[in-house]
């Protein structure tokens, strides 16, 4: 199955050139995800090796109708398809975890709780290239266009701490634990919360809004990976 | 005074405010994992921060502090927006920020109830033991019920309660992978069973402000949708 994901990485690479590439990559990575889901019998979004498939297939796919609006897409584009191939390559590293889920993830709250995580990291993954994009071209379309994507992926985030405080509390009696984990979730939402607070006053809009936008993505991967890979962490499992 | 009222209501100490907050928890995330003692907080967060090394907590006393003033500033924010703009057409526009506002303090408040009045302890039980759980209430274990997997992990588990109070069954429950027993607000939860010999942790906490963090939460999402919902349509 991993030939699948080899084959995703080069469909990502070949979008540097062709673009229709992004949707194969898009397709064989779903096809992945789905096969393990149905070999697995759950969601298969346990580890970094899955936890990886995802976030490249999300950003990919929550790229795809920014594509449209920007006037030069080309870069916004490539800066997607690299990220996706990036991540791609991270999770082929990573051995994926087979066995069965612990009690205690069985359950619909930890579901929703990952997936909408993952989802607002790839829109803040995507918001990144769109402010990275704006940075380069100056186009005022594009700035609106990453505070959008920033504005969604807040909720979703929202949404998804709100998932993970009930099934903290159904699991293990509380819903916040101290530890590093969350509060690097605190901190991200707590950024996230400032560039939503800092568009409300003119001095921010433009290069400064769309430089914190760069900015928080770099947030978003600590909390990701810096917080499993570094610290004890109440999600490791 | 006039001063004062003027920086509590700015935005721009809203930024400052949410700017160093932000650098009080990371400063937080990297001292935590120097000292074990901060992974396991058993009685009320305020009684517990009083009892650490300020060396340890200082960046959560800091967080406290700003936080205060973070909900000062966001009530003011609000209460003078709502006067400032109530004659506007678009009052959805005006109150979904505010509801996101008082999403957010109600989840504050919850996080204030819990450092006030929130503890937990563990207790090791087996097949018909007994915890006291409360003045005049005891918890007995009628029965432990453990399902492995032809590999040999633990697939499911279930937990049989009664509660018992003079001498006599008031309730009964059962506990659960994420299914808890609820009880006088007293939430019960198996933190670890094994098999041999058939056994469990039990954890009993107490937590005041898990209801209002709720209320929050669905409050805060509620504004948001609110808010992308109308810029939506505003842009069509």
């Amino acid at each position: 199955m991993h030939m699948i994901l080899i084959l995703s990485f080069g469909a990502y690479l070949f979008a540097l050139f062709f673009r229709p590439f992004l949707f194969l990559g898009i397709l064989l990575q779903s096809g992945y995800m789905l096969y393990r889901a149905s070999e697995l019998e759950r969601i298969p979004l346990v580890g970094p090796h899955d936890t990886m498939v995802f976030l490249a297939a999300s950003i990919a796919a929550f790229a795809l109708p920014f594509c449209g609006k920007i006037k030069n897409s080309r870069k916004f584009h490539n800066l997607i398809a690299g990220s996706a191939a990036l991540l791609t390559v991270l999770a082929l590293i990573y051995e994926p975890r087979n066995f069965p889920l612990p009690p205690v993830l069985k359950t619909i709250w930890f579901e929703t709780h990952v997936v909408l995580a993952f989802m607002s990291y790839a829109l803040f993954g995507v918001a990144s290239a769109l402010g990275y994009v704006y940075i380069r071209d100056n186009e005022a379309v594009t700035e609106g266009l990453q505070y959008r994507a920033i504005l969604i992926a807040y909720c979703l985030f929202t949404l998804s701490m709100i998932f993970g405080g009930i099934w903290a509390y159904l699991a293990w009696g509380t819903y916040w634990l101290w530890t590093p984990k969350e509060l690097w979730t605190s901190i991200l939402w707590i950024f996230y919360s400032f560039y939503l607070h800092a568009r409300l006053r003119q001095w921010w809009i433009g290069k400064p809004a769309a430089i914190i936008g760069i900015a928080g993505f770099g947030v978003v991967m600590f909390t990701y990976l810096g917080v499993s890979l570094l610290m004890k962490s109440s999600h490791s499992f | 005074m006039k001063k004062t009222y003027e920086i509590l209501l700015s935005l721009r100490t809203s930024l400052w405010l949410l700017f160093l907050i932000t650098l009080f928890f990371i400063a937080g995330a990297v001292i935590m994992p120097s000292y074990p003692e901060l992974s396991s907080i058993d009685i009320p967060l305020f009684k517990w921060l009083v009892q650490q090394p300020s060396g340890a907590v200082w960046w959560l006393w800091g967080a406290v502090g700003l936080l205060a003033i973070l909900s000062v500033n966001t009530l003011f924010c609000s209460i003078e927006s709502i006067i400032k703009k109530r004659k506007v057409t678009q009052w959805l526009l005006l109150v979904s920020p505010q509801i996101i506002h008082t999403g957010f303090i109600f989840i504050l408040l919850a996080h204030l109830l819990g450092a006030v009045g929130s503890y937990h302890y563990n207790a090791a039980v087996a097949e018909g033991y007994q915890v006291k759980i409360s003045e005049g209430e005891l918890l007995r274990i009628k029965n432990i019920d453990i399902q492995l997997d032809p590999q040999g992990y633990v697939n499911d588990w279930s937990l049989d309660l009664e509660y018992l109070s003079g001498g006599r069954v008031i309730d009964e429950d059962r506990i659960a992978p994420n299914k808890p027993s609820l009880h006088n607000s007293l939430n019960i939860i198996a933190k670890d069973v094994q098999p041999y010999p058939k056994a469990a942790l039990l954890q009993i906490s107490k937590d005041p402000g898990a209801v209002w963090a709720l209320a929050g939460g669905l409050l805060f999402i509620t504004g948001i949708l609110i808010l992308i919902a109308l810029r939506i349509k505003m842009e069509k």
